[in-house]
């Protein structure tokens, strides 16, 4: 059978920086192929030239056949590939249901006019978007943009659908759901290429995996195969492989990496024996929402927090209002004694509590350095140097690229430099929603790492995770949020001996 | 560059659903204005012809710059168009009606030839390519021998009545008023909207961007042509600073931005409140830009969405909290 996309030699460089390298890859009918690789490995890259955003410097792509590399995406569309973006761009002023009408109504196929709303109704009820169908897009919070991506692309009716990582940021039940859907998308669509760092989703949907690293093949096999292979393993996979031994880390880097760190803290002596913050019944209510009902909790100087639950939950709604981003509808925060309510986020974080946000505002038109002083504008010139040197000890990469643009970066580098960015400030405290967003197993393992030794020094922090074994293995305390309430709370040991319990409250 | 383009362009609101109620309200304030000539003077058709007038060329701007991304600066290209294709055919002995088709036809086309070249700009490089439409097309009248040079063309068709001009601006104006609604309740209207705010992920989707493009930029053009002819009546002779002139583009806009871009009154609420500006500092011709100038700008630091836009948001903002 012929393959129905087929890639010969293609290579895509933007300026210097070479993201795909004459790769060749073939999608076979009715195969799920999985895509995976470290983070700027070419992924999105490759996504982009199949489906026309992104002309490569030299190579083809066939589809069905035909050669289509000289056609416009929206042809490419037309002929049935559809595609998400990573980074989810809904068209913010559009509702949810017009985002999805706009694709079902240029789309290869005709709809009339008595057709276009079931159908659209039909893709949104499967999707979970049915709820928010009449309101603006921009409002939808980062996981419901990622589910409107693949709403976008389903109502293209394609053909072969190419999907970027569709899967981040979901606890295991919905994880599991999503499986569910594209399992049953299988029927529907010829082919589907699948980028995912969420292994559950590969293991169980892909019938082949590709790996990339620097825009190369590294290997296409069986997803089995592919995963149980110790090359995979070193290079992507890290401490989630099967054959994983307690990693053996490199103790000098390790303690080159601490000693640069402690540029990045600021540890303020305690003020009295009050905890570092303090939230008191904090209620917000979004028009006639309530996504946060009492919530009350305290952090101590250098604790550690994880904070837990499904999405939709509350847990953004919290950061966010830790930020200063979300007026309280009642109820106070104070940290170090002050009350933060009704400040500005920039005032908040002049206090010493940074944030790294879910949907994560990087600068285009600043550089990655510049995006990094940003996070920390106030302190002086050598001061800043010395963080700079620490947040890229962490993130090399960052270093290599530090005169691009904030944007010219694949999403888990763009993901890193926030981190990057939020720790900038020296902060007291961090709050990072949604840390590990696009990151790559092995960068996780990195950024965990990176984030102990933070720990250590005696920063406080309140990790947002979907990855509970990976929150847990670091936080002093969880907590769990369902519907804008903490239902659970307790010692990360006392959690996960009653998993069940767990998996309860994480729906 | 194209940042402050899209900070520009973020303000404008999403147009609201069209139904069969603007249609009817359209039908009513129509028959309310077409009885205007038998209750009022002279002056008042005059008023009215302005506002109407400017109300037309802005809402027809609008379709290009408000809803589908295309800030033109190119207004007067296609109105000075219009202006000579009116006072060439009236005067080769066409019928008016047939001359203003001829007028939009023209200006479509000039559309349609100049797209290739602009529609490869994007953001504020477009906007700044526009500008030369207009002033290439003045030269052009200028040097080329058809057009009467600098002295221009007298119109011979008879002058037409005060309230004949009303009338024909009035037609005019539901003209466009039509063919906004029409195609706001379109697949183009989602098009346009997608175009306007990502052009990558609406070709993503399916939409034939140049395309999309094409139609809003011409048809906007096609209209502004269309007001531009029956200005040509109403001067009785055309020139090429007069239909070329920049102050019809810096007109249109700002009523568009006092107005309400990328709304379906805005235009006509800002053609009120210019016209009605101009009239009241009649006596002062010397501080009437001056005045309209600080307008322009206290709008745009407090009303980013124009009159109308900042009006129906707070509507909305009323609604979601009662
Ligand atoms: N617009 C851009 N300009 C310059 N370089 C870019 C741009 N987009 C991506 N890159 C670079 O190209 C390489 C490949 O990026 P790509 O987005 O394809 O990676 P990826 O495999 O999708 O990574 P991730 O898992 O982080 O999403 C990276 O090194 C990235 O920094
Ligand atoms: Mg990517």
């Amino acid at each position: 059978m012929t393959a129905v996309l087929q890639l010969t030699s293609i290579t895509k460089s933007y300026g210097g920086v070479r993201a795909l390298d004459s790769l060749s890859l073939e999608v076979a009918p009715g195969e799920v192929l999985g895509v995976i690789g470290p983070n700027g490995a070419g992924k999105s890259t490759l996504i982009g030239v199949i489906g026309g955003a992104l002309t490569p410097n030299s190579g083809s792509v066939t589809f069905d056949g035909r050669d289509i590399s000289k056609l416009s995406s929206a042809d490419r569309a037309r002929m049935g590939i559809g595609r998400t973006y990573q980074i989810p761009r809904p068209f913010t002023r559009m509702t949810v249901a017009d985002n999805v009408r706009l694709a079902a109504t240029n789309s290869g196929h005709h709809i009339s006019q008595r057709e276009l709303e079931p159908f659209v109704g039909g893709i949104l009820d499967r999707l979970g978007l049915a709820p928010f169908a009449h309101e603006t897009a921009g409002k939808l919070p980062l996981l419901r943009r990622k589910r409107l991506e693949l709403a976008r692309a389903l109502a293209l009716k394609p053909r072969v659908l190419l999907l970027d990582e569709i899967g981040a940021g979901l606890v295991r039940a919905e994880t599991d759901e999503l499986i569910t859907i594209i399992q049953s998308l299988r029927t529907e669509v010829e082919s589907m290429v699948l980028i995912e760092h969420v292994m559950d989703v590969i293991s169980r949907c892909c019938d082949r995996t590709a790996v990339l690293d620097f825009g190369k093949l590294v290997t296409v096999d069986e997803t089995p195969k592919v995963l149980a292979d110790p090359v995979v393993a070193s290079l992507y996979l890290g401490s989630i492989a099967d054959s994983a031994e307690p990693t053996p880390f490199d103790e000098d880097k390790r303690a080159g990496i601490r000693a640069s760190l402690t540029s990045l803290v600021s540890v303020a002596k305690p003020v009295s024996d009050a905890p570092l913050l303090a939230v008191d019944d904090v209620w917000v209510r979004y028009g006639g929402l309530n996504a946060l009902k009492g919530v009350s909790f305290d952090v101590q100087p250098g604790e550690c927090i994880a904070l837990l639950g499904a999405n939709g939950a509350g847990k953004t709604t919290m950061a966010r209002a830790l930020a200063g981003a979300v007026p309280l509808t009642s109820g106070t925060i104070s940290f170090a004694g002050k009350s933060i309510a009704g400040l500005r986020p920039d005032e908040v974080t002049a206090l010493g509590v940074a944030q790294c946000m879910e949907g994560r505002k990087i600068f285009g038109t600043l550089s990655i350095e510049e995006n990094l002083i940003a996070g920390g504008l106030d302190a002086r010139k050598h001061v800043k140097a010395e963080r700079l040197e620490a947040v890229y000890s962490i993130f090399p990469i960052l270093k290599q690229r530090r005169k691009n643009s904030g944007t010219a970066l694949s999403g888990g580098q763009q993901q890193m430099l926030a981190i990057g960015r939020a720790l900038m400030s020296a902060p007291t405290l961090v709050v990072f929603d949604e840390i590990s967003l696009g990151l790559s197993p092995i960068a996780v393992d990195e950024v965990y790492e990176a984030l102990g030794a933070i720990r250590d020094s005696g920063v406080a922090m309140i990790i947002v995770e979907q990855s509970v074994e990976r929150a847990l293995a670091l936080a002093d305390r969880a907590m769990v949020l369902s519907q804008g309430e903490i239902t659970l709370e307790g010692m990360p040991s006392e959690l996960l001996a009653d998993a069940r319990l767990l998996s309860s409250y994480l729906g | 560059m194209k940042n402050g383009m899209s900070v520009l362009l973020s303000r404008i609101a999403t147009p609201t659903r069209v139904g069969r109620r603007d249609f009817i309200i359209v039908a009513a304030l129509a028959a309310i204005a077409f009885v205007v000539p038998y209750v009022a003077g002279t002056y008042q058709q005059e008023v009215g012809f302005r506002i109407l007038q400017l109300g037309a060329l802005a809402a027809a701007w609008n379709i290009a710059a408000g809803y589908t991304g295309l800030v033109s600066l190119g207004s007067a290209a296609f109105f000075g168009l219009g202006v000579y294709t009116m006072a060439l055919a009236s005067n080769a002995g066409l019928p008016i009606v047939l001359c203003m088709i001829l007028a939009a036809v023209v200006a479509g086309l000039f559309a349609l030839i100049v797209s290739p070249a602009l529609f490869r700009l994007r953001g504020l490089y477009f906007t700044v390519g526009t500008l030369a439409l207009a002033e290439a097309l003045r030269i052009f009248v200028v040097n080329s021998p058809w057009f009467g040079g600098q002295a221009g063309i007298f119109l011979t068709a008879r002058a037409p009545k005060a309230f004949e001009l009303y009338w024909i601006a009035l037609a005019i104006a539901v003209l466009v008023i039509v063919c906004v609604l029409v195609l706001l309740r379109s697949r183009w209207s989602y098009r346009m909207q997608a175009v306007r705010d990502d052009e990558d992920v609406a070709s993503q989707l399916g939409v034939r961007t140049y395309r999309t493009k094409l139609w809003a930029f011409g048809l906007s053009g096609a209209l502004i042509a269309i007001v531009g002819s029956v200005q040509a009546l109403n001067q009785g002779i055309v020139q090429p600073n007069g239909g070329f002139g920049i102050s019809w583009t810096i007109e249109i806009v700002s009523v568009a931005i006092i107005g309400g871009m990328g709304t379906k009154v805005g235009p006509w609420i800002g053609a009120v409140f210019i016209v009605l500006l101009g009239e009241f500092l009649i006596q002062f011709p010397e501080i009437h830009m001056a005045v309209v100038g600080v307008v322009l700008v206290l709008v745009i630091r407090f009303m980013p969405n124009g009159i109308w836009g900042t009006f129906t948001l707070a509507l909305q903002k009323e609604r979601n909290f009662s």
